[in-house]
């Protein structure tokens, strides 16, 4: 499959609160969204049908709920903010869906169950709920079950807190289907599915002095098949591969992958660009990806020394670290993922614009998700930044990039190539042009 | 005729690179230490941001020192002490505990000649350093080593019980260190049975600073000798029976105050 040129459906979602996560689930059906006033917005994709072939799979809404709520720490006397950080979902194994979704420091379990169906016909009761008088009751009935309207129900089924002293920054759903991780700063916990009241910590870097404290950690994922393998990076661009079966407390790695510093490039800047922001296995498991503040790399999990692979998503901005470093933007945690068949990896950058990168042809290409180029079924016109010399006629200047509007999640149907794109309070889905 | 008029500039190509890396270094340390400052202002700075601006700052001062051990003659240190204006405002002064108000006495002119002030500031960067990763755990150290995590051992999730741990920030290390000597009421012992001395040790960080400096009721925050003075007699007057914590804090006061002496 070549590099997808995409043309947008009549998808554009405009919110009041900056989209904070984004994730399709297994089947692609469903895409749910989370954003800074602790909402989350699940978005379900139309089936195909004959009668209306032009929304040929067009997301609505589907469900919209408020996840968590702002609270207050006693201890600290400060609020903990309501952001949802991230939303992972859970296999489907009956007719409902569930994800899991946290805030800095609680993470909630959410059963989204649709109803099409009501009783009728009680017998102690109305139709609009009265009590019916007992004397006037003659004879005996059986509701019947009637359809109704559809109607979607979140419910949180499972609250995991109190757990992280630090902030949440990573959730990830095993591939046993019965527990998941949840990462802070500084500490990784274990949990099981049904219990709440407890989870294993299975990674603590916290120094005994915290003088001492030089790295953090940053993301963490389950392996995709092996449920005792997991990988967590760091604030110093290492990633650290565990098994779980080696040790019950995995503050030792098996794995430990890092790319030699270039001695020419180094900067004052050289660490803090190479925190990692986000870690994602490929589907296939034998490979993952992590983003730091310039780059994608992509690793063969045999080969510790360096990335097999290295995307670079804006160069140009090397030259300007010292401005970014002092607006803060080089702080801004880039997510990034895989297509379903790992055969492309997409991520984001500033100006409203992401990248792709096809791994086969090396290709890449730099889109933009704004309104004015999302009148419905527009193709995509690829982008480019002029680096220096004489600008051309549609290139853009790195001057003139707006660092406010950042794409900071994007997510890849896991089957097809339809993406959803977060540019601060918008959500954009793109899809590959049939013809 | 025109050689006379000329300047002769002496090591003009040496000066023209050291100074672009002067210039640069000048802006990391500028940024950093208002970001520092204004972090430390926060009531919950980012740990993420707090450690890589941290490792920035102590990259900086480790390039001053190389500099400055390859340095000889006229480019020591030449200007004199002077405190800088902006960290002289109080409502700024961060209550990172008493190494920032360290830092507010030893830090000197950082505007030309920045060498000059590289002994002492790396010092106080140090010790401000030092100060804020300490802050971000707690004074209440108040027993042996951190009891060891066994395996398999889970996690039980404390109850969020704020009464009691509220009574246990600290204002200043010297009370912190006497409710933890004994002062504690009957419940606040238990409690700090049941809880790991560890998992409290997380909970506590700078924002009771911010309550607690400002109750002070000063002003100003130049931090004479003398002002400082007056916040340490109470160690004094603690219980007899020293802690291996009170006694680690005395070293700490002692310690300031030798910085204090001496500058």
């Amino acid at each position: 499959m070549g590099m997808c040129v995409l043309d947008s459906a009549e998808s554009v979602f405009c919110r009041a609160d900056i989209i904070s996560t984004v994730e399709f689930n297994y089947s692609g059906e469903l895409l749910a969204t989370g954003d800074k006033g602790g909402r989350v917005v699940i978005f379900q994709r139309e089936q195909e049908s004959k009668n209306r072939p032009l929304s040929r799979g067009e997301y609505n809404v589907y469900s919209t709920f408020q996840s968590h709520e702002p609270e207050f720490d006693y201890l600290k006397s400060l609020e903990i903010e309501e952001k949802i950080n991230k939303i992972r979902w859970l296999p489907q194994q009956n007719a409902a869906h569930f994800l899991l979704s946290t805030n800095d420091k609680t993470i909630k379990l959410w059963k989204i169950s649709e109803r099409d169906k009501r009783a009728e016909g009680y017998n102690l009761k109305d139709e609009d709920g009265r009590l019916r008088d007992p004397f006037r009751i003659t004879t005996l009935r059986v509701p019947v079950l009637m359809p109704m309207d559809l109607m979607v129900e979140a419910s949180p089924r499972r609250i995991f807190a109190n757990a992280h002293t630090y902030h949440i920054n990573s959730i990830s759903v095993n591939s046993d289907h019965e527990t998941y991780l949840s990462a802070d700063d500084l500490r990784i916990n274990l949990w099981h599915l049904e219990i709440t009241d407890r989870s294993f910590n299975i990674v603590d870097i916290k120094p005994a002095n915290m003088e001492e404290l030089t790295e953090v950690i940053t993301a963490a994922e389950c392996h995709p098949h092996q449920c005792n393998v997991f990988v967590y990076s760091s604030s110093k661009g290492t990633i650290r591969l565990c098994d779980m079966r080696a040790a019950a407390l995995c503050d030792r790695h098996s794995k430990f992958f890092e790319e030699p510093e270039d001695p020419s490039s180094r900067s004052f800047f050289s660490e803090i660009i190479s925190s990692i922001s986000d870690v994602k296995f490929s589907h296939s498991g034998r490979y993952m990806m992590t983003r730091d503040y310039l780059s994608v790399k992509v690793w063969d999990l045999n080969m510790e020394n360096r990335p097999v692979e290295t995307y670079q998503v804006h160069e140009y901005l090397r030259s300007k670290l010292c401005s970014l470093y002092e607006n803060d933007c080089i702080f801004d945690k880039f997510e990034c993922c895989w297509n379903g068949s790992d055969s492309a990896i997409m991520t984001g950058s500033y100006n409203n614009f992401f990248r792709m990168f096809d791994r086969n042809t090396r290709r890449d290409i730099t889109l933009e998700a704004s309104r004015e180029n999302s009148k419905p079924r527009a193709m995509l016109k690829p982008r480019k930044v002029c680096t220096g010399g004489k600008r051309k006629k549609d290139e853009i200047s790195v001057d003139s990039l707006d660092f406010n509007k950042k794409i900071l999640h994007t997510a890849w149907h896991p089957k097809e190539n339809v993406i959803a794109v977060a540019a601060t309070n918008n959500l954009y889905i793109f899809q590959d042009k049939i013809n | 005729m025109g050689a006379r008029g000329l300047k002769r500039k002496v090591h003009e190509s040496n000066e023209g690179e050291g100074s672009v890396w002067q210039s640069q270094l000048q802006s990391v340390l500028d940024i950093s230490w208002d970001k520092f400052q204004r972090d430390q202002a926060l009531v919950e700075p980012s740990l993420l941001r707090s450690v890589l601006i941290n490792n920035t700052l102590r990259q900086v001062q480790s390039e001053v020192r190389t500099s400055l051990s390859g340095i000889s003659g006229p480019r020591k240190l030449q200007a004199p002490p002077r405190v800088l204006p902006e960290l002289r405002s109080q409502r700024e002064c961060t209550p990172a505990g008493l190494g920032a108000s360290i830092c507010s006495l030893g830090l000197e002119n950082m505007e030309d000649d920045f060498m000059a002030w590289s002994t002492d500031e790396d010092f106080s960067l140090s010790s401000a350093i030092s100060a804020i990763l300490k802050n971000l755990d707690a004074a209440l150290d108040g027993g042996p080593s951190v009891p060891q995590r066994s395996a398999l051992a889970s996690v039980e999730n404390i109850p969020g019980d704020g009464r009691y741990r509220q009574s246990l920030t600290f204002s200043h290390k010297t009370e912190s260190c006497r409710t933890s000597e004994g002062g504690a009421p009957a419940s606040m012992s238990g409690f700090l049975q049941d809880a790991t001395i560890d998992d409290l040790l997380l909970d506590i960080d700078t924002s009771v600073f911010n309550g607690e400096v400002n109750s002070f009721g000063s002003g100003t925050f130049s931090f004479p000798a003398d002002e400082l003075v007056r916040y340490l007699p109470s160690l004094s007057s603690s219980p007899s029976a020293p802690s291996s914590s009170g006694s680690r804090e005395m070293h700490e006061l002692e310690h300031i105050m030798d910085i204090l002496v001496r500058t």
